[in-house]
């Protein structure tokens, strides 16, 4: 798993996120493009690509894209 | 394992009557914050468009005995030809006697019937046909008359953002006859009730009566608003059971039918919204062409009327064959949703008396 890869992921899954907007330390739950509909998404993406389905409390308990990227390499 | 295969019964027919009130998506404008591009985005991804609201004199019973009507005219079958009536709702008339046996009154059903209410949602129209199915194959039945549908928008709050825009009203009829050389029918079906608190109305049953407590109003995390008697949903738990369970349940049914993918016509799955149909196609493989996604923007998420509304709203041309193509086609259905509850079947449709979809009282 690439972190880098990982971001990039994370953008395509948000629709209406630019490419190059977010980074390691981005704190998620702050963008204005993240809300209910960004959760399922991000569920699915991260299901597809890697198979851990994550529970919505578990993604917002992450409270950057790096503690969210170490919290699903830990399942993996 | 509830897997069962059926020989020599058939879907006959099948009618959904919607409510003539249209609400769009446009309308929820408030709920949203005035948040244009939410809404744009909403359309865009959940498929939002326009649901159907029953006024509040409309209930689903009137809905479905409408369908029924309907569907016994173009079927030329009587009232008195019915050995059985299976109605699923989650939203009858009376909390005693069930919505079945008030139907087989009105209808004026011989006495020589059976009648009973199962309570499901979303995967609930399959549950009725395999208990149809059932009752036919193995007795003297030869006609069982499924009614599948709720009135969600009565117990969503217009405030609950994660409820109000997804839910339609309808009611459906639909016609399961003794058919000899009707073929192979095969279901499968399953619960996980520790899933139970994600979809609920807490309140109005034995457990916790209405009280001024329950019609309290109270904001949760997301700032949705609701009370105890209206209907609750976590979104992201029924998301997460439902792309992980139904596409596994799909690939076991047909491994239990000895079937392959491309065998199938259609996949006709529970629309709850078009992100999950599509999610569920693309994890089958299956092209989206074969999974019919139009009747949510339509109508909204029908609850059990569902997968019926979707072939009267859809697929009448195709499965009758009205475009000159052939009248037998092979059919998934799926339901997914409520208790957790989820059921699938696979269906050989040939030579269907009616689909057709209409207005209540137009």
């Amino acid at each position: 798993m690439e972190i880098k890869t990982f971001i990039q992921q994370f953008e395509e899954s948000l629709d209406g996120l630019e490419a190059g907007t977010v980074n390691e330390t981005t704190v998620f739950k702050e963008l204005k493009e993240w809300d209910s509909l960004a959760v399922l998404t991000l569920t699915d993406t991260i299901d597809l690509e890697y198979g851990v389905l994550l529970k919505k409390s578990e993604i917002e308990s992450c409270e950057t894209l790096q503690s969210l990227f170490d919290h699903v390499q830990s399942k993996v | 394992m509830p897997a069962n295969q059926f020989v020599d019964v058939s879907l006959t027919g099948s009618v959904t009557v919607v409510p003539p009130k249209v609400r769009s998506i446009e309308e929820d404008l408030d709920l949203f914050g005035g948040n244009v591009r939410q809404i744009e985005r909403l359309k865009k991804t959940l498929g939002l468009n326009e649901r159907r609201i029953a006024s509040s004199e409309l209930t689903n019973l009137d809905l479905c005995e409408q369908a029924a009507q309907v569907l016994m005219e173009r079927l030329n079958l009587k009232s008195s030809d019915l050995d059985g009536i299976v109605y699923v709702t989650q939203t009858p008339d009376h909390s005693q006697p069930s919505n079945a046996t008030l139907l087989h009154g009105r209808l004026a059903c011989s006495s020589d019937c059976a009648a009973l209410d199962v309570g499901l949602g979303c995967s609930g129209f399959v549950y009725a046909l395999w208990l149809a199915y059932s009752i036919i194959a193995n007795g003297s039945s030869q006609r069982v008359l499924v009614l599948a549908g709720d009135t969600l928008s009565r117990l969503v709050h217009p405030k609950d953002r994660a409820t109000a825009p997804l839910f339609g009203d309808a009611g459906s009829a639909t016609m399961v006859e003794k058919r000899v050389g009707a073929g192979v029918s095969w279901f499968r079906l399953g619960t996980d009730g520790r899933g139970s608190n994600s979809l609920m109305v807490p309140a109005g049953g034995a457990r916790l009566p209405f009280s001024e407590q329950t019609s309290e109003e109270y904001s949760d995390d997301d700032g949705n608003i609701r009370t105890k008697e209206n209907l609750f949903m976590d979104g992201s738990e029924v998301f997460n059971f439902s792309i992980e369970v139904v596409p596994q349940e799909i690939e076991a049914l047909l491994d239990f039918a000895g079937a392959s993918k491309d065998v199938v016509d259609y996949f006709v799955l529970h629309q709850a919204n078009r992100y999950m149909v599509h999610n569920i196609g693309k994890r089958l493989s299956v092209d989206l062409e074969r999974c019919p996604v139009d009747s949510f923007g339509a109508f909204g998420n029908l609850s059990s009327a569902s997968i019926p509304g979707a072939l009267a709203y859809e697929l009448a041309d195709p499965l009758i064959g009205k475009d000159g193509g052939r009248s037998s086609h092979k059919v998934v259905f799926s339901g997914f949703g409520v208790g957790l509850s989820w059921g699938s079947c696979l269906l050989t449709l040939s030579d269907l008396g009616c689909l057709e979809w209409r207005v209540f009282n137009a």
